[in-house]
């Protein structure tokens, strides 16, 4: 227990202000615990590297929470990952629920946070040998599975179909990338549109602007009168935050945190297809979810739980593989190199200290994280009390900060926020529905390269059914999926007919 | 037996071409989920351009086109001059700074419903207030660049 | 809340002050020196955890400090990067990047001009040591030579490569050899093409490659798992030049020391260029700048760096992260770049 003598009150503080301001980070609609941990890398070069890590992982676990608290109350994900998170924090926030959304998110995310950790800390080996069994086809399956759970969320099968196609679609617009082992060449667009379609659209504009900028648009089609001109949310109307909400999650707890540290553990699927797998899990198998989609907290424990279970399913590969699990992780890569740590296979035999030093901070953190939120929602929460006229323009302005700073410096990329705007509003005027096509937007790009890159390699169809045992196991998981979807729909329109017969 | 089965799914890729494989297999499922849709709901679709329309040009169906055009007008000229102003300022973040005062401004005043005296200095204060904050937090503490 | 942000205000005081306290030792004047106040350095690569965001800001951050300027580095990756740099007629914008530079254009990579007519390639700062390639532990080829030999009796060897770049030349230099060695059995080095280092680990795993491209920093500790893993691995080949691996620290990286790395480098290991030739590859990072940028701030950016190396931090710090210090100012780096551009034209060109 050497490593104790490290923890010294400048590693909790370290640990505190970067939750702090990953908590803000995440919290500011377009900007991501990847730029959190990226803009303060430079700040650890004066620290040693248990410091430098503290202040690291405090930056990761606030980051990916704080992008609850624009999906909960101005119904813009903070992170790609809280998208499934607007489905139900947003209702509940008009409801006048709003604290006690972010409240239950809060101690979803503290659950999913530890549950990863435990399972990073227990498992982290062997669960890197299980991850190396995916191959290109086992991660388009997964990839392919998330997908499928569009239509267990869409409101109109047919038009929630063809919206996430259309997703797919749009993210293929661009380059087919060398860095994915493609040729470098463009596709899906004419030859004028090349200068500034070569990258094609980045996510995060893309996403804000069709949350944030589309919203904005709606309301100002609306004149901001009645219902639009002041905020008729009131934070203390509904019902109140108590840990009861959580009796009967347990299965829902356990599940979403374990969807979320496994597909974090896969490098190249992509965070978000955690909680949406989650999401939808929770939908199709747990015994009541009508109410799921209108506010339910168990929507909100599914999603939260999962994306902050991200964080330790991340570091499994690298730690254990040397091989980052997402973009943070892949910034930390970075910070070991410049402290001479080397990360790869043999990296916990060969640093038991800092092994046990990341796990104490990781826990640590996410507690820091709980305590700074949990007291701090109360004004938080007030956001939703400025009047529109001042928070709009307010969020223009930084979601221009985010998409600018996204790829660092790209004013491409702050177009993108308004064609995408408006491309929402009149997505949701022809009936479309902009959930699915975000998700394929997310999950299309390395869709594409797994699919394509296991033709490369086994030339035949048929290898996505016989690869391995996983690939068999994640088509029924497919199969199942599809027809829970097809059957609640069934169910649903058969209450509905019911209802207005009776 | 087997092997002309198996040969049905038999799929090479040219490399150079790979790039248009998998974007072509979604445009035509695009396509043919637009011609279902197109189909299921051609009596549907007439009307509903004719009442966009209209509601786009004469303002019905409590359409408020000052406020609505207006914001995407004011977008548009807040993200070109941004660069514009940028460009004199290189690496600074001055044109974000400079641009976005205005563009608070105008936006707050056009979506307010009272221009009482109260309101608007509420307005200016926070469109000088916001971004400086913004401005110094990110470009000079954290070093974020910006326009 | 006031209370957590103290630390680390008093933390972004301190890198500040640090920042400016290494005031330039000599001061430049205005006229000699039109630096701007406020530079933009964009590289090639969009990771800020990769090899060319490290050297990039470890020289940045120097050349801030002797110079007594904001430098800021960008990861905007190579298409963007190039876009910035066209755009930065004064200078306020450049770029560091490596040989992928030209090596895209080569290959004929989308987007990827010639360089040295569309740019001023400046001064060379660095060498990442580290690029190899690597088999499975238990594979029947012991070192490169096998590998050629098997080729050149016919047998497939499946190199996992990204495509078009620096990745790719080790595979073209390969493929090359097996030419020269054994004419017409070159087309049985087959590329894999593959993206980031975890895919191209992937295929070696799956037993979807025979040899991969990887690297020392990533790659080393794969080597040192026993072979009934199914994840080991073995050098065959570090591309490197063998006077760059002798620079580097004597410990080498993790548990493989100089002295191992260097059984990996030419002679030891022999890949035929020509006749009378080996081919070798070092990875190296030089600035790029607008062609039509002031000269002046051309070589005050040459005398800012020379002092830097001649001072010697930068050479600790560099190796410390496992790269070689590599400082050739603009007139010396444009010649020589050159010259390796056209050396591995005419290698792309024979097996074409």
């Amino acid at each position: 227990m050497e490593f104790l003598s490290y923890l010294s009150p400048m590693f909790f503080t370290l640990i505190a202000a970067g939750a702090l301001i990953g908590v803000i980070f995440g919290a500011i609609p377009g900007m991501t615990a990847t730029m959190a941990v990226a803009v303060c890398l430079p700040l650890t070069y004066a620290l040693d590297l248990t410091n430098g890590l503290a202040l690291l992982l405090g930056l990761y676990v606030g980051g990916i929470s704080g992008g609850m608290v624009p999906a909960v109350l101005l119904n813009i994900p903070g992170t790609p990952s809280s998208i499934t998170t607007t489905f139900d924090g947003y209702p509940m926030a008009k409801k006048g629920e709003g604290e006690r959304a972010l409240k239950i998110s809060i101690v979803a995310s503290l659950f999913g946070g530890l549950f990863s950790a435990g399972v990073l800390f227990y498992f982290a080996p062997v669960l890197a040998d299980f991850a190396i069994k995916f191959s290109y086809v086992e991660k388009f399956l997964i990839i392919f599975l998330a997908l499928t759970v569009i239509a267990s969320l869409t409101k109109n099968m047919l038009m929630g179909i063809f919206s996430g196609v259309l997703g797919v679609w749009l993210s293929l617009i661009g380059t087919y990338e060398i860095t994915d082992g493609g040729n470098g060449e463009t596709r899906l667009m004419f030859d004028f549109m090349e200068y500034y379609l070569v990258a094609g659209f980045s996510l995060l504009p893309v996403l804000i602007g069709i949350f944030g900028i589309t919203t904005i648009l709606q309301d100002a089609e609306k004149g901001f009168k009645g219902d639009a001109a002041s905020p008729t949310i009131k934070l203390t109307k509904g019902s109140r935050f108590s840990f009861s909400v959580f009796k009967g999650q347990l299965v829902n707890l356990v599940r979403s945190s374990s969807i979320g540290t496994f597909v974090g553990m896969l490098p190249g699927v992509g965070g978000s297809a955690a909680s949406v797998l989650a999401y939808t899990q929770e939908k199709n198998f747990s015994r009541d979810s009508s109410q799921m989609g209108n506010g339910a907290p168990q929507g909100l424990v599914a999603s939260e739980s999962s994306n902050n279970a991200l964080t330790g399913g991340a570091l499994v590969p690298l730690l254990s593989l040397g091989i980052p699990g997402d973009s943070t992780t892949a910034i930390l890569i970075g910070a070991f190199t410049l402290q001479g740590i080397q990360v790869g296979p043999l990296f916990i035999g060969d640093n038991l200290d800092t092994w046990y030093i990341m796990i104490a901070a990781l826990v640590i953190a996410n507690f820091l994280m709980f305590g700074i939120m949990f007291f701090a929602i109360k004004y938080i929460a007030k956001v939703i009390e400025v009047p529109k006229h001042l928070l709009y323009p307010i969020i223009v302005m930084m979601c221009v900060v985010g998409a600018y700073a996204i790829n660092y410096g790209i004013m491409f990329d702050v177009w993108t926020l308004l064609i995408f705007g408006v491309f929402g509003y009149i997505a949701t005027k022809v009936g479309l529905e902009l959930v699915p096509l975000i998700i394929g937007f997310i999950l299309g790009s390395s869709a594409e390269v797994y699919f394509v890159k296991s033709l490369e390699s086994y030339g035949n169809l048929t290898i996505f059914f016989t690869k391995s045992p996983i690939a068999v196991f994640l088509w029924c998981l497919i199969v199942l999926s599809l027809a829970f979807s097809i059957f609640l729909k069934v169910r649903a329109r058969k209450k509905e007919s019911f209802a207005s017969y009776s | 037996m087997e092997n002309q089965f198996l040969s049905l799914f038999e799929v090479s890729i040219a490399f150079e071409e790979s790039h248009l494989f998998f974007p072509r297999i979604v445009s035509w499922v695009l396509v043919g989920l637009l011609a279902i849709i197109l189909l299921s709901k051609s009596k549907k679709v007439a009307p509903a351009l004719r009442r966009a329309g209209q509601a786009v040009m004469h303002g019905s169906d409590g359409f408020d086109r000052k406020r609505f055009f207006g914001t995407i007008l004011l977008i548009v000229i807040y993200f070109y001059m941004m660069a514009v102003v940028g460009d004199v300022f290189p690496n600074t973040g001055y044109g974000f700074l400079f641009v976005s005062i205005p563009f608070i401004f105008l936006l707050a005043l056009l979506y307010v419903d009272e221009k009482t005296k109260k309101n608007v200095l509420v307005i200016a204060l926070t469109s000088v207030v916001a971004p400086a904050l913004a401005w110094y937090v990110l470009s000079e503490l954290f070093r974020i660049t910006l326009p | 809340m006031k209370l957590m942000t103290t630390p680390l205000r008093k933390l972004v005081c301190a890198v500040a002050i640090a920042g400016t306290a290494g005031v330039s030792m000599t001061s430049h004047a205005q006229e000699d020196c039109p630096v701007p106040g406020n530079l933009r350095v964009v590289i090639g690569s969009t990771s800020t955890g990769g090899d060319t965001y490290q050297n990039s800001s470890i020289v940045a951050d120097h050349l801030a400090k002797k110079l007594d300027i904001n430098a800021k580095v960008d990861a905007v990756g190579a298409m963007a990067g190039f876009r910035a740099l066209d755009r930065s007629r004064n200078g306020n914008t450049v770029m560091i990047f490596h040989d992928q530079a030209y090596l895209g254009n080569l290959y004929g990579v989308k987007g990827y001009d010639n360089i040295f007519e569309k740019y001023t390639v400046g001064p060379t700062v660095a060498i990442n040591p580290g690029n190899a390639y690597l088999v499975p532990k238990d594979s029947p080829y012991q070192n490169i030579d096998e590998v050629i030999a098997a080729a050149g009796e016919g047998e497939e060897i499946r190199v996992a490569i990204q495509p078009g770049g620096v990745s790719e030349i080790g595979f073209s230099a390969l493929k090359n050899a097996v030419k020269l060695k054994h004419p017409g059995m070159e087309k049985n080095v087959v590329a894999v093409n593959t993206g980031s280092q975890a895919d191209k680990n992937q295929l070696l795993f799956d037993d979807m490659a025979d040899v991969i491209n990887g690297s020392v920093q990533a790659n080393e500790q794969y080597t040192r798992l026993p072979e009934d893993d199914q994840k080991a691995m073995r050098f065959v080949w570090l591309t490197a030049r063998n006077d760059t691996i002798k620079q580097t620290n004597e410990e080498g990286m993790g548990k493989t020391t100089r002295e191992d790395l260097l059984q990996y480098v030419n002679p030891n290991v022999t890949v035929p260029q020509s006749e009378s030739q080996n081919f070798t590859f070092d990875k190296e990072f030089f600035f790029l700048y607008n062609k039509d940028m002031d000269p002046k701030l051309v070589s005050c950016i040459d005398n800012a760096l020379e002092e830097i190396y001649a001072q010697g931090d930068i050479q600790e710090q560099q190796k410390k992260s496992f790269f070689i210090p590599n400082f050739k100012p603009s007139s010396e780096a444009q010649a020589y770049l050159k010259d390796k551009r056209d050396q591995y034209a005419t290698i792309i060109e024979n097996i074409q």
